[in-house]
C-alpha cells in the first residue's frame, strides 16, 4: 500500500464521487505529492463563503419556550391541561408551564428573545433563528449522535469529521477539528466526534477546557526533559540523517513526508500551545467574554479558527447539563448567563477580526423542552414540578454567520410551542443546509465504506433556502 | 459509478420502458419515484398484489400497466392515467386512502415527461442467482495452468511464473533480490512484527547455505510472536474491543474478551485448519469439541462487537456484516433496508442470516474455559464475589418486594379488578392512557388485563365468581352468584354466600379482601386452598409479580441507581479480579429458532414476507437450514471448499499483508462494485492449493515468501516507475510503512523491555506509566473512547470489521515520538543498556546503540554526521543526556518506520 488509501486510483475513485475531482486533482497533479497527509486543504463542490464552524452544542435540551420561541398562550393555560394534549415524550407530563421569564423585541428584525439571552439578542439581525426544528425521539442518547452524526443508533462519522474530511484544514500546525467540554465529555463522550469508518485523524481533538494551561490542554505538546535548543538539534540530526537514507533511496513522497511531519511537530508545539493560551488576550477581550470556563471555551474557539481551525465544538459542560427536569427556571437561568455574554463577545470578536462573514456559528442542543411541566417522579427530578421533559417533537437552533440570512425566524412551532407545524426543520435538513453553507451538495458528498456511499444526511436531508442569505 | 451503471446495463439487458435511461435518469427514478412507489403504492401494486395487474416495482410491470392497458404514457403526464390518479382528477384517486404530498406528484409528473424511465429489471427484481452466474468472484475457484515465460524458469515458484505472464504482457522486468539485511528485516517484521537482532541479521548475511531463508521462514513460522503478529491482523478483521461501546447504566467491559484473542493467537499458531478455525469462531458451541473447551472462546468473534445500547437489530447487522464482510467479501448488509444496488443479494437474504442470529442466545453466566486451580486465593476470590453477588441479588429481592408490595393491596386489587372491567365497556381506548388517567401503574395493569384474560380461558376456580358477576347487569349479580357451581374455590364461594354483594364493586372488594389476607403470615399446617390465593398476587404469572424487565419499571430510579451499583460493583469485581477464571463468550442456539421476516425498508414494525434461514443466493447452494438456529450450517457452508469466495477472500488478504496490496485491491468487497483481482489465474491458483493442502495458513505464507517476487528488491527503476506506477504487476516489492504495533513494540524491543516470555493472558493498559511491557496486541481497547494514540496512530476501527489500516502522516504522530514519556523513557533505556552504557568511546556507544536499534553498524558516513551530535562540547546540557537524544533520533528515523 503505497499511500493512505490502498491506491490513488481508488482514492481518486471513493473522493470523485465524494468531494468532486475540483479539489483534489491539482493538488495530486503536483509532481510527486504525498496523498498521505489528509489534512490538506481541499476545495468544497461549489463556492462558498463560510470557511469553518464554531457549533455551540447546548448539551442536554434548551428549552426552546424559555430562549428563543416565546409563547404566550401558554399563560391563558397555565395550570390547566392544553386544550390539545400532551404529546408523547420520555416521561409523564401534566398541565400547561408558562415561561418564568420575559420576552423582548431586538434589533431591526424586532425578533424577541429571552432575557436570559438578553447579550446574544443584540446580534438577533445577525442570527437566523430556525424554531421549527424536531428530531426523532425524546431521549439523550440516539438526540446527541443525531444531532452531531446524522444518524441516531449505529456508528457513523461525525459532522466535524465529514467537514474535515472535505475541506482539510488551513493550518497544519493545530488539530483540524477541536472539540471541548469543561470538566469532562458530555454524554455519548467520543461518539460524539469520533470519524466512524473515516480515518482516525478526522476525529474531534477533544481538549478539557477546565484547565487554562495549553500544556494540560494537549497531549505531547511540549518535551518535559529537553530544552527547546536540545529538541532543535536533535531534529537537525533526525533530518540528516533521514535525508541520507532518503538520498540511497528513489524518491518516495512518504519518506519525504515523515521528514516534513516533523518541522510540522516542532512548530506545532509552539504554535499550539499560543493558540490556547487565552491569557494572552487583552483585558479588554477577556472581560467582553466575561469569567468562567464557557466564556473560556468560547475565546479559545475564536484564537483557533482565528488561526484556521476548520471545525470547532463547545459543549456547554460534562453529560447533559442543559437537562433541566426541575428548577428550570434557576438552572436555566444560570445556564445562560454562562455562555451569552460569551456568545456575544464571540460575534462581536469575529466582527472585529473580519472572520464573522467566514464563520458559522451554530448553537443549539439535541432537542427542545415540553410547554408543560413534567410530572413528579421519584429520583428523577427530586419531586419538584417546576421542569420541563425532553421535546423532540419541536425545538430552536439558531445558525449565524457566513451565508445565513441574519434578522430571520425560518418556520414555526404550534401555539404552545409544542411541535415544530411550520416549515419543519429535520436534524437531516440542518446538516444538508450546513454542508451546503460549507459549499457542498449533501447528497453527493460521499464516502465509499462497505459497499456503500455514505453521507451525513443518509438518505434523507433538504437545504432550508429560507435560511441562505 | 457511470461506469458501472452501464456495465450492469449492458449484461443485464432487460426491457425499460422508453429508451434505455440515463444515468441521470436512474439517479432521478432511485431517489426520487421508487421511494414514493415504496412507501406508497407497492403494498397493492407490487410482488405480492397486483391489483388491477398492476405492478410498480419493475420495468415490465410498469410497461404492461393495468389489465386494461398502459398507466404512463411516456412524456405525456397529462394523458397518463397514473398521474391522473395522483393527482385526483381521473376516474381513480390514488393512493385511495390520502393524497401524496404536492412534491410527490410534481415529481411523479416529471418523472413522466422526461418519459418515465426505470431501471431495467436487474438487481432489484430480477433473479439473483442468473446474475451470479457472471460475476467473476462468484464462479467456483479454477485451477488454472501456470504460465511459462522466459523471465523465469520453469522450476520457479509458480508464484513468479503467474506474475512473470503479466510482465511479458506489460514489458516489464522484475526487481533483482533484496539483500539479505534488508530481507531478514523484512520477513521478520511481517511474521512476527519484531525485527532482528543486529547478531541474527549478521549470521543471516553471512549464511551461504543454499536454504538459509527457508529455514529463517520456518523458525519465524514456529515462533510464538507469530500469532501475536497475525493474530492482530484477524483481531482487526474481527472488530476486537474489551468494551462494549455505549450501554447506559451496566458495565461497559468484556471482562472476557481477551480470552478470543488467546483463541485467534494460540489457533494461529498451531496452525489450526482456516476451515476449522471459521466454523469454530461461527459454531463451536455446536461442534464436537472433546475434552478441551477453550475453543470455545473463538465465538467472542461475534460477540465482541458493538452493542449499540443493546438494540438487537443493530447487534445483528453488526454480526451480518462482520461475517458477509470479513468472511466472504460481499456486503450484505446494503441489503438491510432494500436489495442490494449493485450485488445480486436481496433483501431476503439479509434476513435469512439475521433469522440466524436472532435465533442464537448469549446466555448470562459464561462457561468457564481450562482449568481452574483451587489456590487459597482463587477460593479468596470466588467468597468475596459471591459476597457481592448475593449483596445485589438480596437487595434486588428487597427492591421489587418494597415496589410492588402497594399492588397487592386489598384497595388496589379492588381497583384494578374493576378498572379491567371498565376498560372492556369503552371501545378505542389506549390501556396506558386510560390507567395514567386513574393514576393506576399502567404495566401492573397491563398484566392484570393478560392474567383475566387467561384465567377465563382456563375456568379459573378463583376468577370464576368475578367472570358471572361481571358479564350480567347489576341486578342480576346477586341472583346469578347464588348458582355457582362447586368447582368454585371454597373460600369464595363461602365470602360471597356470607356477604351477599349487590354490586361488581362490592365483589372486587371481596378479591381484595380475600386475596391481600392470603399473603397475611398465618401460623399452623399449610393451607393449600390458601396458596391458591397467594398465588394470584406472587405466583409466576401474578399480575403483582412481574419478571425485573418489567418490574424495574415500577421500581423509582433512585433506588434502581442503588442497585445498580451493587451489581456493577460485583460485575466490575469479577472484570478486575487476577483469580477470575477465563471464561468464553459464547453464543448458543435458541431453544425455539426465530423463523424471519423481511422487515420492510429495515423497520423491524414493518414485517414483509416469511423467509427461511439460509446462504445468501449469490455464494451457496440454496437449502433452507434446519439444525438449530443454523449457525452450525452457516459455518460448515462458508467454510467449504465449494464456496466460491471464503478461500480467495482469505488467500488475498494473506497477501496483502505480505505485498502491501491485494491481488483484489477492495479486501472486503469482491461484489460488482469491488476492484477485479490484477490476477484472477494467480488467485485461484492460490486458493485452490490453500484448500487443496488442508487450509493450511502457514502453508501458504511459505508457498508467498518463498517466490522469488517476495524476495526483490523494493528499489523503483525509472522505467518500472512509468510503466507501473501503482506496481500492480509487481516487478518491485513494496516499500511499506510500520503501523502502530510494530512501532510500539520495537521501542520497548529496543530498550530490553519487551516481555516476549508469556503469550496470551489479559489485556493491559498501554499508555499509562509505568508503561506496560507486554506486546501491543494485549493493550485494552476501549471502542468507547479510543485511546488518542491509537487513532493518531491508524489503528484498526474496532467500530466495524476492518479490512486494512489507513496510513496517515501528521504531525501529531511526531509529537508523541518526539514528546510523549514513552518515546522518552524507552530512549533513555537504550541509553541505559549495557552494551550502550560499558562502552568506552563515543564510537563504540553510536555503533552499540545503531546495533540494538537499526539491527547494523553505523556506515562511515552516518558517523561523520552523528559524531558532532555526540562529541560536541556546547551540546546544551540536560538530565536526559546525549545517548538518549540520539537512542531517540534513531527511534524516529525513516529507516526505523520503514520497510524496503
Amino acid at each position: 500500500m503505497s499511500t493512505m488509501f490502498p491506491s490513488r486510483r481508488e482514492m481518486l475513485a471513493r473522493c470523485g464521487v465524494g468531494m468532486g475531482l475540483l479539489g483534489l486533482a491539482p493538488l495530486l497533479a503536483e509532481a510527486g505529492a504525498d496523498n498521505s497527509n489528509p489534512l490538506l486543504p481541499k476545495l468544497p463542490h461549489f463556492p462558498a463563503k463560510v470557511k469553518r464552524v464554531i457549533h455551540i452544542f447546548a448539551n442536554g435540551g434548551p428549552s426552546q419556550i424559555d430562549t428563543f420561541d416565546p409563547k404566550p398562550a401558554l399563560l391563558k393555560y397555565a395550570g390547566k391541561a392544553l386544550p390539545v394534549g400532551n404529546l408523547a415524550t420520555e416521561r409523564r407530563t401534566g398541565a400547561a408551564f408558562p415561561s418564568p421569564f420575559k420576552f423582548q423585541k431586538y434589533g431591526k428584525s424586532g425578533i424577541e428573545v429571552s432575557e436570559i439571552f438578553a447579550h446574544t439578542a443584540k446580534h438577533i439581525d445577525d442570527i437566523c433563528v430556525i424554531r421549527s426544528m424536531h428530531a426523532d425521539v425524546p431521549n439523550h442518547e440516539p438526540s446527541f449522535l443525531l444531532m452531531n452524526t446524522g444518524e441516531s443508533r449505529l456508528v457513523r462519522p461525525s459532522m466535524g469529521s465529514w467537514v474535515t474530511y472535505g475541506l482539510g484544514t488551513e493550518n497544519q500546525n493545530l488539530p483540524a477539528y477541536v472539540t471541548m467540554c469543561p470538566g469532562g465529555m458530555p454524554l455519548m463522550e467520543s461518539q460524539n466526534w469520533q470519524s466512524a469508518f473515516l480515518p482516525g485523524i478526522f476525529q474531534g481533538t477533544y481538549v478539557d477546557t477546565r484547565h487554562s494551561d495549553p500544556e494540560k490542554l494537549l497531549e505531547n505538546i511540549r518535551n518535559k526533559s529537553l530544552s527547546g535548543p536540545a529538541q532543535r538539534k536533535q531534529l537537525d540530526l533526525l533530518n540528516a540523517l533521514n535525508r541520507m537514507h532518503q538520498t540511497a533511496r528513489d524518491p518516495d513522497p512518504r519518506l519525504e513526508s515523515r521528514i516534513a511531519s516533523f518541522e510540522l511537530a516542532y512548530r506545532m508545539q509552539a504554535e499550539a500551545t499560543d493558540a490556547f493560551d487565552t491569557r494572552k488576550e487583552t483585558k479588554a477581550t477577556l472581560e467582553a467574554y466575561g469569567p468562567g470556563e464557557q466564556a473560556r471555551s468560547l475565546l479559545t474557539a475564536r484564537r483557533l479558527v482565528e488561526r484556521g481551525v476548520r471545525f470547532v465544538q463547545v459543549s456547554h459542560a460534562p453529560v447533559q447539563p442543559w437537562d433541566s427536569h426541575d428548577d428550570i427556571e434557576i438552572n436555566h437561568r444560570r445556564l445562560a448567563k454562562e455562555i451569552d455574554q460569551p456568545i456575544s463577545a464571540l460575534i462581536t470578536d469575529l466582527k472585529r477580526l473580519g472572520l464573522f462573514d467566514s464563520t458559522l456559528i451554530i448553537w443549539g442542543g439535541e432537542f427542545g423542552r415540553t410547554p408543560v411541566v413534567e410530572l413528579p417522579q421519584p429520583g428523577s427530578n427530586a419531586g419538584k414540578v417546576n421542569g420541563r421533559d425532553h421535546n423532540h417533537w419541536g425545538f430552536t437552533v439558531w445558525l449565524a454567520g457566513g451565508g445565513v440570512k441574519g434578522g430571520t425566524v425560518v418556520g414555526a412551532t404550534d401555539e404552545f410551542g409544542f411541535k415544530a407545524v411550520e416549515n419543519k426543520v429535520h436534524v437531516h435538513d440542518l446538516h444538508a443546509t450546513i454542508l451546503h453553507l460549507l459549499g457542498f451538495d449533501h447528497e453527493k458528498f460521499t464516502y465509499r465504506y462497505a459497499g456503500r456511499d455514505f453521507r451525513l444526511t443518509d438518505v434523507h436531508g433538504r437545504v432550508v433556502k429560507e435560511i441562505l442569505a | 459509478m457511470r461506469l458501472i451503471y452501464a456495465t450492469i446495463l449492458a449484461f443485464v439487458g432487460g426491457s425499460v420502458i422508453a429508451a434505455e435511461p440515463t444515468n441521470e435518469q436512474i439517479e432521478f427514478f432511485e431517489k426520487k419515484i421508487r421511494p414514493i412507489f415504496v412507501d406508497n403504492c407497492v403494498k397493492c401494486h407490487g410482488a405480492k398484489k397486483q391489483e388491477a395487474g398492476l405492478r410498480l416495482d419493475t420495468a415490465a410491470g410498469l410497461k404492461k400497466g393495468t389489465d386494461t392497458g398502459p398507466v404512463v404514457v411516456a412524456g405525456d403526464p397529462a394523458k397518463s392515467l397514473l398521474v391522473k390518479s395522483v393527482r385526483r382528477e381521473g376516474e381513480y384517486a390514488m393512493p385511495p386512502s390520502k393524497a401524496l404530498p404536492p412534491a410527490a406528484v410534481a415529481a411523479l409528473t416529471e418523472w413522466v415527461k422526461i418519459g418515465a424511465p426505470f431501471p431495467a429489471d436487474s438487481v432489484q427484481t430480477g433473479d439473483a442467482a442468473t446474475l451470479g452466474k457472471s460475476h467473476w468472484a462468484f464462479q467456483p475457484v479454477r485451477d488454472p495452468a501456470v504460465p511459462k515465460s522466459k523471465l523465469v524458469a520453469d522450476t520457479a515458484n509458480p508464484i513468479d511464473q503467474f506474475l512473470a505472464a503479466k510482465w511479458d504482457q506489460h514489458g516489464l522486468t522484475p526487481s533483482p533480490p533484496t539483500d539479505a539485511r534488508t530481507l531478514i528485516r523484512r520477513v521478520s517484521l511481517d511474521l512476527t512484527g519484531l525485527p532482528p537482532t543486529a547478531d541474527e541479521a549478521d549470521a543471516f548475511a553471512n549464511d551461504k547455505s543454499p536454504n538459509a531463508y527457508e529455514r529463517l521462514v520456518d523458525r519465524l513460522l514456529a515462533s510464538p510472536q507469530y500469532g501475536e503478529r497475525w493474530g492482530r491482523h484477524w483481531l482487526d478483521l474481527a472488530r476486537y474491543s474489551d468494551t462494549k461501546g455505549y450501554v447506559f447504566t451496566e458495565d461497559i467491559n468484556y471482562p472476557y474478551a481477551y480470552t478470543f484473542r488467546e483463541y485467534v493467537i494460540r489457533s494461529l499458531n498451531e496452525d489450526k485448519p482456516y476451515d476449522t478455525f471459521l466454523k469454530e469462531q461461527l459454531a463451536a458451541d455446536r461442534m464436537n469439541l472433546g475434552d478441551d473447551k477453550r475453543p470455545l472462546a473463538a465465538l467472542g468473534f461475534l460477540t465482541v462487537g458493538r452493542r449499540f445500547s443493546n438494540n438487537p437489530h443493530d447487534i445483528i447487522d453488526d454480526r451480518i456484516d462482520l461475517v458477509t464482510r470479513g468472511l466472504m467479501g460481499i456486503t450484505v448488509a446494503c441489503a438491510r433496508c432494500h436489495d442490494h444496488k449493485f450485488d445480486p443479494i436481496p433483501t431476503a437474504d439479509y434476513y435469512s442470516l439475521y433469522g440466524v442470529f436472532a435465533s442464537s442466545v448469549e446466555p448470562k453466566d459464561l462457561p468457564i474455559i481450562g482449568d481452574v486451580l483451587r489456590t487459597p486465593e482463587f477460593i479468596a476470590f470466588e467468597a468475596e464475589l459471591k459476597k457481592k453477588q448475593d449483596l445485589a441479588a438480596e437487595f434486588a429481592t428487597k427492591m421489587y418486594e418494597t415496589a410492588l408490595a402497594p399492588f397487592r393491596t386489598s384497595e388496589n386489587i379492588a381497583r384494578y379488578l374493576l378498572a379491567t372491567k371498565e376498560l372492556s365497556t369503552l371501545p378505542n381506548t389506549n390501556a396506558d392512557k386510560f390507567a395514567a388517567e386513574r393514576k393506576m401503574n399502567p404495566t401492573i395493569f397491563d398484566r392484570w388485563r393478560k392474567f383475566l384474560t387467561e384465567a377465563k380461558k382456563r375456568n379459573d376456580p378463583i376468577f370464576v365468581p368475578w367472570f358471572v358477576a361481571s358479564e350480567v347487569p347489576e341486578k342480576d349479580i346477586a341472583a346469578k352468584l347464588a348458582t355457582l357451581p362447586k368447582t368454585v374455590h371454597p373460600y369464595l364461594l363461602t365470602m360471597l354466600s356470607d356477604s351477599q354483594p349487590k354490586t361488581l364493586a362490592d365483589v372486587a372488594a371481596i378479591y381484595g379482601e380475600l386475596l391481600a389476607e392470603s399473603l397475611e403470615p398465618l401460623a399452623g399446617k399449610p393451607d393449600p386452598a390458601r396458596a391458591a390465593l397467594a398465588n394470584v398476587l406472587i405466583g409466576t404469572d401474578a399480575p403483582t409479580n412481574p419478571l425485573p424487565a418489567e418490574a424495574d419499571k415500577v421500581v423509582v430510579i433512585a433506588t434502581k441507581k442503588i442497585f445498580r451499583g451493587l451489581r456493577n460493583d460485583a460485575d466490575k469485581f469479577r472484570s478486575n479480579s487476577p483469580y477470575s477464571p477465563p471464561r468464553a463468550m459464547v453464543m448458543n442456539d435458541a431453544p425455539q429458532p426465530t423463523e424471519p421476516v423481511v422487515f420492510l425498508r429495515g423497520n423491524p414494525n414493518n414485517r414483509g414476507v416469511k423467509i427461511p434461514r439460509q446462504m445468501p443466493a449469490a455464494v451457496g447452494v440454496r437449502k433452507p437450514f434446519v439444525s438449530g438456529s443454523g449457525r452450525l450450517e452457516l459455518a460448515t457452508s462458508i467454510a467449504s471448499a465449494d464456496n466460491p469466495l471464503t478461500a480467495r477472500v482469505f488467500v488475498n488478504r494473506v497477501w496483502m499483508h505480505h505485498f502491501g496490496q491485494g491481488l483484489v485491491r477492495s479486501t472486503s468487497n469482491f461484489g460488482l462494485r469491488g476492484e477485479l483481482p490484477s490476477h484472477p489465474e494467480l488467485l485461484d491458483y492460490l486458493a485452490k492449493r490453500f484448500v487443496g493442502e488442508g487450509w493450511s495458513i502457514k502453508t501458504l505464507h511459505r508457498r508467498i515468501l518463498t517466490s522469488q517476487a517476495y524476495r526483490q528488491s523494493s528499489r523503483v527503476l525509472p522505467d518500472a516507475a512509468a510503466r507501473d506506477p501503482e506496481n500492480i504487476w509487481l516487478a518491485r516489492m513494496n516499500r511499506t510503512r510500520t503501523d502502530f504495533e510494530i512501532m510500539r513494540d520495537g521501542f520497548l524491543f529496543a530498550s530490553g523491555a519487551l516481555d516476549t516470555k508469556v503469550v496470551g493472558g489479559k489485556s493491559v493498559n498501554l499508555f499509562t506509566e509505568p508503561f506496560a511491557k507486554r506486546r501491543a496486541v494485549y493493550g485494552f481497547v476501549d471502542r468507547q473512547n479510543l485511546p488518542g494514540t491509537f487513532r493518531v496512530f491508524d489503528f484498526a476501527s474496532p467500530e466495524q470489521h476492518s479490512p486494512q489500516r489507513f496510513q496517515t502522516t501528521v504531525p501529531q504522530q511526531s509529537l508523541f515520538l518526539m514528546n510523549s514519556p514513552f518515546a522518552m523513557s524507552q530512549a533513555a533505556a537504550v541509553a541505559a543498556r549495557p552494551e550502550v552504557a560499558q562502552a568506552k568511546t563515543p564510537e563504540a556507544k553510536v555503533t552499540a546503540i545503531y546495533r540494538i536499534i537499526l539491527g547494523r553498524n553505523p556506515t562511515s558516513t552516518e558517523w561523520a554526521t552523528v559524531q558532532p551530535f555526540a562529541t560536541e562540547e556546547a551540546m546544551p546540557a540536560n538530565a536526559y543526556g546525549v545517548w538518549a537524544q540520539l537512542a531517540q533520533v534513531l527511534l524516529l528515523s525513516n529507516e526505523f518506520a520503514f520497510v524496503d
